[in-house]
């Protein structure tokens, strides 16, 4: 956890983590730098799943599970993706799961 | 005792035909019915690279069966199918549950979708009722 704060690891973070979780980063280190009477404004995430109504994450849908792991094939946190508990806890299994039948990596070298 | 649905996805070597992907998948079925259980529907995805290897294997071919088989049966074809060669994993995963919630939820939605829609439309007559 803590070399995640290590800025040689966001810096690396920004350029890899697709989607929202570079978002996130980018607002966060935007606000740092502006504070919230500079004109930024965090957008609030919303769980892609709840919006998009996936009943139930199934670990055979590769192309959606593979929205949710960046290119190191790690699960990100919850914070990055913005997924609702429940949803997040689906979408951990569901990754568990495809990385056991090997449809999915567990990491990439 | 009662059936329940189960999914089992498993990854042939891949040094096997497809005859012989054919014949694991029938040895599988026999499993599971002589534990008194029913293979609903067997779908087979074919050679598919592996995300890493596994053994010396970089592509397996993969086999989904959908089965109805009691719960307390489903240890034992998954203890003969880790016993049965050619097989390189496999994963059985209960799915009867899942699918129940998912239709609840959808039932649910449509209820909300349909009320929202009936009280939108109450509102529309009651301010065209307003404007006459």
């Amino acid at each position: 956890m803590s070399d995640m704060e290590t800025p040689e690891f966001r810096g690396r973070g920004e350029g890899r983590a697709g989607g929202e979780g570079r978002g996130e980063r980018g607002e966060r280190g935007a606000k740092g730098a502006g504070g919230s009477k500079g004109g930024f404004f965090r957008r609030r995430k919303t769980c892609k799943l709840c919006s998009e109504k996936v009943d139930y994450v199934d670990y055979k849908n590769t192309k959606l599970l593979l929205a949710f792991i960046p290119e190191r094939a790690k699960i990100l946190p919850r914070r990055m993706f913005g997924t609702c508990a429940p949803c997040q806890r689906k979408v951990r299994t569901a990754i568990l799961r495809a990385r056991q039948m090997a449809l999915i990596p567990y990491s990439t070298e | 005792m009662s059936q329940r649905q189960y999914e089992i996805l498993f990854i042939a070597e891949q040094n096997l035909g497809e005859p012989e992907v054919d014949a694991l998948t029938a040895t599988v079925k026999g499993f599971i019915e002589k534990e008194n259980g029913t293979v609903d529907r067997v779908e087979k995805w074919g050679k598919k690279r592996l995300a890493y290897s596994i053994g010396k294997n970089r592509e397996g071919s993969y086999v989904l069966m959908i089965a109805s088989i009691a719960g307390s049966a489903i240890a034992e074809v998954e203890r003969r199918m880790r016993v049965t060669d050619g097989i390189l994993r496999f994963l059985a995963v209960r799915i009867d549950a899942e699918i129940k919630k998912a239709e609840r939820k959808k039932t649910i939605r449509g209820k909300k979708e349909s009320t929202r829609r009936a009280s939108v439309r109450e509102k529309d007559r009651a301010f065209e009722g307003g404007a006459q």
